[in-house]
């Protein structure tokens, strides 16, 4: 059982993710993770599919999360050069416990996507999330992170931003 | 320079030497052009062998811009069919693979079986007794030809051979497929599309372009620099060549780079090198086996829809003048199951929406198609290298990695096939 208290921590904490992915706030955002991360977007919709034999939008670990920042940072990754105008909506909210007693938390998200980087098009992107969040010195930080978009398995524009 | 529906394109104008001219990337009746006389009469990769293992088996691609249905059947023959029913249009297959012993449409019935050949149709009195099943299958394609489980097509009936298409190019196909020690590539990991807001040709000029590579992608070489040096350099220090293969093909050839075995790989662990040499060994010997780990897998596009691009392979598609979606996937090589499972991440860190490189490319294109709409500004400069580059003993052109050899044998290519009418 998740407590009134918990919900809110977990409700709180994929509001700010939500806000500093849509700020661009890079650094901040890093921050959030833990050490043994998956940053994954797979490119079906299939729940079923295994990473390890199909290709992904993207599967990072912490040190690819890591080359990701960079990238945004070094002022050269011209696809968020500069960086898209976004607001994402979260809503749907479920939160679970696993048997290790963290937060496994699925939630839908719609984002407004305003890429100004050569044509001004705005993009919608729509999906649902699977977070998994346990606490590290009384903070809610994320271990995992799945978006399963609804059009994963079609063509898509430049996702470069933090989805 | 404005062209219209009812003038004849003069593509000996549009594409010279050193020039071309923007409304090669602009003019939507250039694009319905290029469908006709490259995508629906020339050669056009569709898929891979492997992607379609079993009779019964299918996937449906975009030739140009119509669905097509390539299917293994009960023989083990592959056949490429209109994903069109005979009766009124509808699409038989809506789904982009799978298995299955007939095509049904979903409208009134009618059946195909694996050839496309009509199996039944409901309530067949309302025809009469002259109606011949035979003359209603799904369409077939006329012409598909595979070379080493690549499967092209033609939907033109006559034309040139797929060996005299791919020409000496046909080795490019040799060098990726030789680096499994079974001689055979995998295209089992599922593809990602990519969609550039730009015309497609964007996509195989920029793959063999050697010049864009230290400044597009100078976000990745900051972060991680080291595996990409081959990339950047003073100009007299860099070795890769681009080479013109004929027939629109095209390589950057980055083996003269190269300083040891596996840096196409960027590098393997010492424990997969050894299992991976172990096998080629078995198969190839030593010599060869040490000159296919130095040399790597080829980076060059096969005309007009085909890029090996070192260990993914990508298709173009395109979608209207100013829109196309490159698709992509890990090239696995057979024999090899923990190679594979590194490559999977290598391709979903170089290529790709989300990935470290592609999208670069990306919006490099889609500001490119800004910019060429610009009037009173008509030609893209194409003359780079045409001062240094030069044919060498085996009658192929070379240029020094960042001039403009590759974009030239495209255009030069291209102009004949729009010229004359024909792939």
């Amino acid at each position: 059982m998740v407590s009134d208290a918990e919900y809110r921590a977990v409700e709180t904490f994929l509001y700010k993710e939500a806000r500093y992915a849509d700020e661009a706030r890079y650094a901040d955002w890093e921050a959030l993770w833990t050490d043994d991360v998956v940053y994954w977007v797979p490119a079906t919709t299939d729940p079923g599919v295994d990473p390890n034999t199909h290709i992904s939008h993207i599967y990072d670990n912490r040190q690819r999360i890591a080359t990701r920042i960079k990238l945004l940072q070094s002022g050269h990754r011209y696809s968020q050069e500069p960086a898209s105008s976004m607001r994402r909506l979260i809503s749907n909210i479920e939160v679970e416990k696993n048997e290790r007693d963290e937060f496994v938390v699925g939630s839908n998200f719609l984002l407004v996507e305003l890429s100004i980087q050569a044509k001004h098009e705005t993009h919608m992107w729509a999906g649902r999330t699977t977070h998994t969040l346990r606490w590290v010195d009384g903070e809610l930080r994320m271990s995992r992170k799945k978006i399963v978009l609804v059009n994963a398995a079609e063509p898509l524009p430049n996702m470069s931003f933090l989805i | 320079m404005q062209q219209t529906a009812i003038d004849p394109i003069r593509y000996d104008t549009l594409v010279q030497n050193e020039r071309v001219h923007r409304s090669l990337y602009t003019d939507p009746h250039i694009f319905t052009d290029e469908l006709e006389k490259i995508f629906y009469h020339g050669w056009v990769f569709i898929g891979h062998d492997s992607e379609i293992p079993q009779p019964g088996d299918f996937i449906t691609r975009q030739v140009g811009t119509q669905s097509v249905i390539l299917v293994r059947g009960t023989d083990n023959s592959i056949s490429a069919l209109l994903n069109r029913c005979a009766h009124r249009g509808t699409t038989v297959c809506p789904a982009e693979r799978g298995h299955t012993r007939t095509f049904t449409c979903p409208y009134h019935g009618w059946s195909y079986d694996l050839t496309g050949a009509l199996q039944g149709v409901p309530y067949p009195a309302g025809y009469g007794e002259s109606f011949d099943k035979k003359e209603y299958g799904l369409t077939r394609v006329p012409r598909l030809e595979s070379y080493r489980g690549f499967v092209f097509v033609s939907l033109s009936p006559s034309g040139i051979s797929l060996a005299d298409h791919l020409g000496t190019a046909a080795q490019l196909i040799d060098r990726a497929c030789d680096l499994s020690p079974e001689g055979e590539i995998e295209l089992g990991a599922g593809w990602i599309k990519h969609r550039y807001p730009s015309n497609w040709k964007m996509l195989p000029e920029n793959d063999t372009d050697g010049y864009h590579l230290g400044f597009v992608h100078r976000s990745i070489l900051k972060a991680v620099g080291s595996q990409y040096r081959r990339f950047v350099g003073e100009e007299k220090s860099i070795k890769s060549v681009l080479r013109d293969w004929g027939q629109g093909h095209t390589e950057i050839d980055f083996v003269p780079a190269y300083q040891q075995p596996f840096e196409w790989f960027g590098g393997v662990s010492e424990g997969l090198a050894a299992s991976y040499l172990a096998a080629m060994e078995r198969s190839y010997g030593k010599e060869k086996t040490q000159r296919r780990v130095f040399d790597g897998p080829p980076h060059a596009f096969i005309f007009p829809n085909l890029f090996l691009a070192e260990m993914n392979i990508a298709i173009m598609q395109p979608v209207s003048v100013d829109e196309c979606v490159q698709w992509h996937t890990p090239m696995f090589l057979k024999g090899v199951p923990e190679f594979n499972k590194r490559l999977l991440r290598q391709s979903e860190a170089a290529m790709g929406p989300g990935s470290f490189l592609l999208p670069e490319d990306v919006t490099i294109a889609s500001r490119n198609q800004v910019g060429l709409v610009t009037r009173n500004a008509e030609w893209l400069e194409l003359s780079r290298g045409l001062n240094r580059e030069y044919v060498d003993s085996q009658q192929q052109r070379v240029g020094h990695m960042t001039d403009e050899t590759t974009n030239r044998a495209f255009w030069l290519h291209y102009r004949s096939v729009m010229q004359n009418g024909r792939a």
